[in-house]
């Protein structure tokens, strides 16, 4: 059986990407966050950190809208968390 | 669109679709907002969908009428280690005939037929809106605001159902701003097509009955749990990880499932299948205690938004407790609007009516298991002497055999410690 690949989550599950996100982050509190959890506790790897840049990269594409990383970040990074426009984002057909 | 009315329900899950129902049916011009192109589409869970004896009051041909994929008539406990599995296994007729006792179902499928039904009933169901904030009069809340043409809904009293973070309570200052990473589990999920047969040869199912497994040990020691539902057509199995313990971990959760669904007894059973959707979640498992405030002047908050949800590691309650309290909040508003009296005062009803009901009731009982759940060694170590155990008990090996209890007392002695032993067996004797 295929493996779960968030590398291809848009094979995976469905999406309709709005052109303007939904979650937006402030990478200076990321660059001296003690944890950075959203990188690995995010299900969907949104979340990716560069330490040779020590730069924080966030694509929201895939998305899953758990909730995950508003619990996970106790830093306050985000200027921005909130759901898509009505009609944007993940679509579950079947699940 | 329409920008008054009596009642608006925030999110058309279960709880706000029962909500929506509820006061549609008693004659309350009420207004159903979801945020997804339909009721269900940003829905996922794991796929019990336990008895609700309350919507079974409002449909009695329920099981003819929802659509559901098959009545469970058997559950199991399977106890992992890297290659080794113990089952404890429950099986009755009891549950293979109505009332049945709980069904899988799918919730873009399940949700968009009970907002359908809060439709019909006379709600108007507004979809692709996403409410952004609240209105407010000093500190009552009068309507609320929606992220497509800057629009306003304006409505005496807004019940507040949209989910584990729900921002909503959040606006209308009902709930912390933080949300504790070790009351909250995230779900991931992978939906398996699997033809019928193999299903029913594999599960041992005839008919529409159904099995649901729930596993222990298969989180490489990550506070949590596996489970499996087997669908009409396909199977749900997934994983759920406390966020805590997650994040301490450094594992993803993505690796952690594909890890578990290669578990030699998992790849046996899902042999052949073929990956349809992969879904995640969050899930509120802090328990009573870690409920928000549930009413305020001109709001209410039902289901995951007010924390209703429990899982003591047999079982994870959620839905039902999500349909009960949007009924209940449904019947407050209905009673309020009567005398005319919007306020906290009067909307604290809601709070008697859920403490008179299961759902604080059982939130109440299980107050503690949460505590339990925090006991690290279920996840590792004692899946491990369980496993061992067996293992020890059934092999032959030319040596002589020793008596159970010992067998017992030496694997638990080296794999916990009595000491430990007794403070979890401790801690777990008040959960429960
Ligand atoms: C992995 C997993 C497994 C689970 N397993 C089970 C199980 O086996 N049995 C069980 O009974 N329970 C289970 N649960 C719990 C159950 O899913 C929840 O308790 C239940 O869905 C809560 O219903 P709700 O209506 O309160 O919230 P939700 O189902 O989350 O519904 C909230 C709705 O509000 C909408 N919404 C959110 N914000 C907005 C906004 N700003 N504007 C407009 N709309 C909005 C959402 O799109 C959604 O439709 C599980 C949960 C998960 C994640
Ligand atoms: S947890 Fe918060 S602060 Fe830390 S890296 Fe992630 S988003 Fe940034
Ligand atoms: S909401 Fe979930 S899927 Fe989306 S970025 Fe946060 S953790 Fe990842």
């Amino acid at each position: 059986m295929r493996r779960v690949n968030v590398e291809d989550i848009f094979d995976l599950t469905g999406f309709a990407v709005d052109q303007e996100p939904h979650i937006v982050l402030d990478p200076q509190i990321c660059r001296s966050c003690d944890h950075r959890g959203c990188v690995t506790a995010c299900p969907a790897g949104c979340y990716t950190w560069s330490e040779e840049d020590r730069q924080m990269g966030f694509v929201y594409d895939g998305c899953l809208e758990c909730g995950t990383c508003y619990i996970v970040c106790d830093k306050g990074a985000f200027t921005r968390w909130r759901y898509p426009r009505g009609g944007f984002g993940v679509s579950y057909r079947m699940t | 669109m329409r920008r008054s009315f009596e009642a608006v329900v925030v999110g058309a899950g279960p709880a706000g679709a029962a909500a929506a129902l509820g006061l549609a049916r008693s004659g309350v011009d009420v207004a159903l907002l979801e945020r997804g192109a339909f009721a269900g589409e940003k829905n996922m869970f794991g796929g019990l969908l336990h008895r609700m004896p309350a919507l079974e009051a409002v449909f009695p041909d329920f099981w003819d009428r929802a659509p559901l994929e098959r009545h469970v008539v058997r559950k199991s406990l399977c106890f992992l280690t890297g290659e080794a599995g113990f089952t404890v296994q429950f099986e009755t007729g009891a549950f293979d005939r109505p009332p049945y006792n709980g069904y899988t179902v799918l919730r873009p499928v399940y949700d968009a037929w009970l907002a359908e039904e809060a439709r019909r009933a006379g709600a108007a169901c507004l979809t692709r809106c996403t409410v952004d904030d609240l209105i407010l009069e000093g500190d009552a809340v009068r309507g609320v605001r929606v992220l497509r043409d800057g629009g306003e809904i304006r409505a005496p009293v807004v019940i507040a159902a949209d989910g584990v973070l729900s921002l909503t309570a959040l606006k209308a200052g009902l709930r912390q701003p933080r949300l504790d990473p070790d009351g909250m589990a995230v779900g991931v999920k992978a939906l398996i097509d699997l033809p019928r047969p193999a299903i029913e040869d594999r599960f041992g199912l005839v008919r529409d009955q159904g099995a649901s497994m729930e596993f222990v040990g298969c989180t490489a020691g990550v506070r949590g749990g596996g489970f499996l539902y087997t669908n009409r057509d396909s199977v749900s199995v997934g994983l759920v990880l406390h966020i805590g313990s997650l994040r301490d971990s450094g594992r993803t959760p993505y690796d952690l499932l594909n890890a578990f669904l290669e578990h030699p007894m998992m790849a046996k059973l899902l042999r052949g299948g073929r990956l349809l959707e992969y879904s995640a979640h969050v899930i509120p498992e802090g328990g009573y205690d870690a409920m928000p405030r549930l009413c305020g002047d001109g709001i209410l908050v039902a289901g995951d938004a007010a924390g209703l949800c429990y899982a003591t590691g047999l079982n994870l309650e959620g839905i039902n407790l999500a349909v009960h309290s949007g009924l209940l909040a449904a019947e407050t508003v209905a009673e309020a609007r009567q005398s005319g009296d919007l306020s906290a005062r009067a909307l604290g009803r809601y709070r008697e009516k859920l403490e008179g009901s299961f759902v604080l009731q059982d939130l109440k009982l299980f107050r503690r298991a949460p505590r339990m759940l925090h006991i690290d060694r279920l996840y590792g170590a004692y899946p491990e002497v369980i496993c061992e155990l067996m293992e020890r008990v059934y092999r032959i090996d030319g040596s002589p055999k020793r008596r159970l209890g010992r067998l017992l007392a030496g694997t638990t002695r080296e794999k916990v410690g009595l000491r430990a032993l007794l403070a979890d067996a401790l801690t777990a004797w008040r959960s429960v």
